[in-house]
């Protein structure tokens, strides 16, 4: 165990000295304090517009962090040729998948933990109050929600040459996840066979990250979800979150490191 | 002695190249600039100003930005419900005219179908599981919102995007009056009659937005005759407007003409009164309660009239 | 085939030149049976075939030793070393380090490695790098700082310590390289040509460091292009060309044998024969 958190100690290492953290959350920071100064008809009180795009913003964000940090792990290595005097050591590839995963899954974390950590700030400052179970909730099964993302873009990054095209389509499944998975079983019953067939397939078959997405009841003061059900879709994105990593494990114990 | 060195001599010559080439370049840019302005203004002359706005987001949408605009009026109905809302993949037909609209009277109401029911049952255990996960309780914000408790006040919450709305397509007109009326109930007169007011800059003489302002300062700054003046503005102008014209406007010609004859009947003018109202019968939808109307109004006034069928 | 190959060299089969002193025991710290390594091929077709690129190698180190790796390009010297350290499976025979099968994660926690080409994570500084693979050896916190001191001292970076990796020049990432091989401070080293793109100021040092590391009892398995210093550290040599082992034994019992230097040994035992030299047209 400790050989995979000092193996994701690196991980978390190479994202706060690039860039792109804070680039991203400097953006999402400017864009929300100008939407929040604009003045709607002399109201201050008016929050949920912002909300809403300060959650896109972090929700995008974050996507991009992750995706991009996962898709760059091994390939980099392999280029770089730093997996060499790693595997030298005694570490097994298992470990090394391992401990990818953690570190971009804690680099999430901390993100996740400073980008709603803004967003409180700033829908505070507008309407007073702070719903901590909500947004605790909300962040929480955010981060769950990324763990099925890096182990999805963890096995892209195995299975596909570059790290170009692992990023986009990985952009693409979880973008066509989030805002066409809950419809899927709707189409299907409007399509003939054998496409209606295969939606269907593909409807049960696809990890639905959308249950994680708690925009919604954040943005509009719903109450919080049931901590029960919770804990049965952390169940559910362990489930899919371990597939991938065994599968990622299984392929990298085979592939060549050259 | 002079210093005859190659290397020393070249350098005032290779800088005086440069200053050459500078001053040179920024005489053809002066040249340039001069003949843009003096070409842009015969241009204009020969072509016209095709400028159709200093907008210039509105511009480079074009066409699109009505899309946008459609899209955020819908966004505003969903944060009425506090995102209770059927996607484009649902049953729509209890969400044909947006609420907001319906419950302010800027729109006929088109509604058909249970609100709460175009989700339909759960068709599996994913479809169950999910809708724990997203607002699937249907709720209005008047009407205490996400939780039940919340105050009318939180309607505010539907002003941005029917901001942005208007921004985008400032020709869309139910937007002005929408925002206006929820304006009106949250004690924001004055808003609102500046937010008609831009509408009314946007689409002059337009008489959804005449109605209503002259509904703002009737209901809400007690100026009737200000009201009276709005109004009759408003049907003037639709008695000079095509037949096409007429008919796609004929329920705010209803709006306005229940809205004066109220005025003169409260006004203790019964004569204008009944006129406006044998009016509102030639084209109301419901016949039989204007002549209601009527009746209890020659009864009021003691007239000798026959009971009209 | 080996024998034939030889001895058509002249020279005596890899058995008859073996010390008969040294033989494969329990204290080999390096053992290699009958390895055997076959790359897959794409030809121009459809079809792929196998490259035998090590072909039933024998060979041991013992402990102490310093032993140099030696072969012309493609001779299966960094295959033999990639087996060693995991990278790739043998197709058959096996090898073992401190009498452990090279398979086992374990093996390697008494080895440093330093490979051919050094590069490291360009974002972690020296000390944070050697930090690094200090705790995935396990190394107590203390040890750790005791030890990074003392190889930053003895490769010559302690200035640059802090400083990113990707400020380094070529010759202070190799010198980084060395230093992550001794954070564990190994009773085995396997170097990849050590010297590779130094200058000669920088060869001298690696010279130097292989020879304390030997008066210190440690073993050095190394593998070079630079025959002569090759026949200044080395104990005892391996002559690889083709996958084959061609020749082995103490570089000085092979001198005085053949009469001639480890470099035209080498060059006979590849079966490298000078072509006459053309003249140039005027």
């Amino acid at each position: 165990m400790s050989t995979t958190l000092t193996i994701a100690g690196i991980v978390i290492k190479d994202l706060y000295r690039r860039k792109d953290f804070y680039v991203l959350f400097v953006l999402t920071a400017l864009i929300t304090l100008v939407m929040g100064s604009v003045n709607l008809f002399h109201d201050d009180h008016i929050v949920r517009y912002l909300k809403e795009m300060c959650l896109l913003l972090i929700w995008i964000c974050s996507l991009v962090i992750a995706i991009t940090t996962t898709a760059r792990q091994i390939p980099m290595e392999r280029e770089s040729r730093t997996i060499f005097p790693l595997l030298a050591k005694p570490v097994t590839r298992t470990q090394v998948i391992l401990g990818k995963f953690l570190g971009c899954w804690l680099a999430c974390a901390i993100t996740l933990l400073v980008f709603y950590l803004f967003f409180g700030v700033a829908a505070m400052s507008k309407e007073h109050q702070w719903p901590l179970a909500n947004y605790f909730q909300a962040m929480t099964l955010h981060w769950i929600m990324l763990g099925v993302v890096v182990s999805m873009a963890l096995v892209g990054s195995l299975v596909f040459s570059a790290a170009s095209a692992n990023t986009t389509i990985c952009f693409v499944v979880v973008t066509f996840i989030l805002l066409l998975g809950r419809h899927l079983d709707k189409v299907a019953m409007q399509v003939p066979q054998p496409a209606s067939s295969a939606l269907e397939a593909l409807f049960f078959t696809i990890p639905h990250l959308e249950f994680f997405d708690l925009r919604d009841l954040v943005v509009h003061d719903w109450p919080p979800v049931r901590w029960l059900v919770c804990l049965k879709a952390i169940a559910y994105a362990s489930a899919y979150a371990g597939f991938f990593l065994l599968a990622a494990c299984l392929l990298f114990r085979r592939k060549a490191l050259t | 002695m002079t210093d005859r060195n190659p290397i020393t001599l070249g350098r005032p010559l290779a800088a005086r190249k440069t200053h050459t080439a500078q001053y040179s370049l920024l005489l053809l840019l002066t040249i340039c600039f001069c003949l843009a302005t003096d070409l842009t203004t015969w241009f204009q002359n020969w072509r016209g100003n095709r400028a159709e706005s200093g907008n210039l987001m509105a511009v480079a949408m074009g066409d699109a930005r009505r899309l946008f605009a459609n899209h955020f009026f819908v966004k505003a109905d969903s944060y009425f419900h506090s995102g209770f809302y059927p996607s484009i993949y649902d049953n729509l037909q209890s969400y044909k005219t947006p609420h907001i609209a319906e419950d302010s009277g800027a729109m006929r109401g088109k509604n058909t179908g249970d609100e709460t029911t175009f989700l339909g049952p759960s068709r599996n255990w994913i479809d169950r599981f999910g809708r724990q996960f997203f607002p699937s309780v249907h709720t209005h914000l008047t009407e205490g919102g996400a939780n039940g408790e919340q105050k009318e006040a939180e309607v505010r919450e539907i002003l941005p995007w029917m901001k942005l709305s208007s921004d985008l397509d400032p020709k869309r007109v139910e937007t002005y009056s929408v925002t206006a009326y929820w304006l009106r109930r949250m004690g924001k007169t004055d808003e609102a009659e500046d937010f008609l007011r831009e509408g009314l800059r946007e689409n002059p003489g337009n008489p959804q937005l005449l109605f209503d302002l002259g509904r703002l300062y009737s209901e809400s700054k007690n100026d009737p005759v200000r009201a009276r003046n709005l109004w009759e503005a408003g049907l003037s102008n639709l008695q000079t407007a095509t037949e096409e014209q007429k008919e796609q406007n004929k329920f705010v010609t209803e709006q306005l003409l229940a809205a004066l004859a109220k005025l003169e009947e409260q006004a203790d003018h019964p004569g204008k009164a009944l006129a406006l109202l044998e009016r509102l019968k030639a084209i109301s939808p419901n016949p039989q309660a204007i002549t209601e109307w009527i009746n209890g109004l020659n009864q009021a006034t003691n007239r000798n009239a026959v009971p009209v069928r | 085939m080996n024998a034939a190959l030889s001895q058509d060299c002249g020279l005596p089969t890899p058995s008859q030149a073996t010390n008969p002193d040294i033989t494969p025991s329990a204290e080999s710290i390096l053992r290699i049976e009958n390895l055997c390594v076959d790359y897959r091929t794409n030809t121009s077709g459809s079809r792929s075939s196998a490259k035998r690129t090590v072909d039933g190698l024998n060979l041991s180190v013992n402990q102490g030793e310093v032993f140099g790796f030696l072969g012309p390009n493609g001779a299966g010297k960094t295959t033999t070393m990639n087996v060693l350290l995991g990278f790739i499976n043998a197709t058959s025979g096996d090898a073992y380090l401190f009498g452990t099968t090279v398979r086992e994660p374990i093996a390697r926690q008494r080895i440093g490695y330093l490979p051919e080409l050094t590069y490291y994570y360009k974002f972690l500084s020296a000390e944070e790098l050697l930090r690094f693979y200090a705790r995935i050896f396990k190394i107590p916190r203390a040890e750790t700082e005791r030890r990074i001191d003392q190889v930053l001292k003895l490769v010559e970076l302690e200035h640059a310590r802090k400083r990113q990796i990707k400020t380094y020049s070529k010759g202070m990432q190799q010198r980084v390289g060395l230093a992550q091989a001794l954070i564990n401070d190994p009773d085995l080293l396997i170097l990849d040509e050590p010297t590779s793109g130094l200058d000669p100021i920088g060869r001298m040092k690696v010279r130097e460091i292989i020879q304390r590391l030997k008066t210190e009892g440690k073993t050095v398995f190394f593998s070079s292009h630079e025959l002569g210093e090759v026949e200044t550290v080395c104990d005892r040599v391996a002559i690889l060309d083709q996958g084959r082992l061609k020749l082995e034994g103490r570089v000085s019992d092979l001198a005085e044998q053949y009469r001639l230097s480890l470099e035209q040994l080498f060059l006979k035992v590849v079966g490298y024969s000078p072509s006459k030299p053309t003249h140039l047209p005027s």
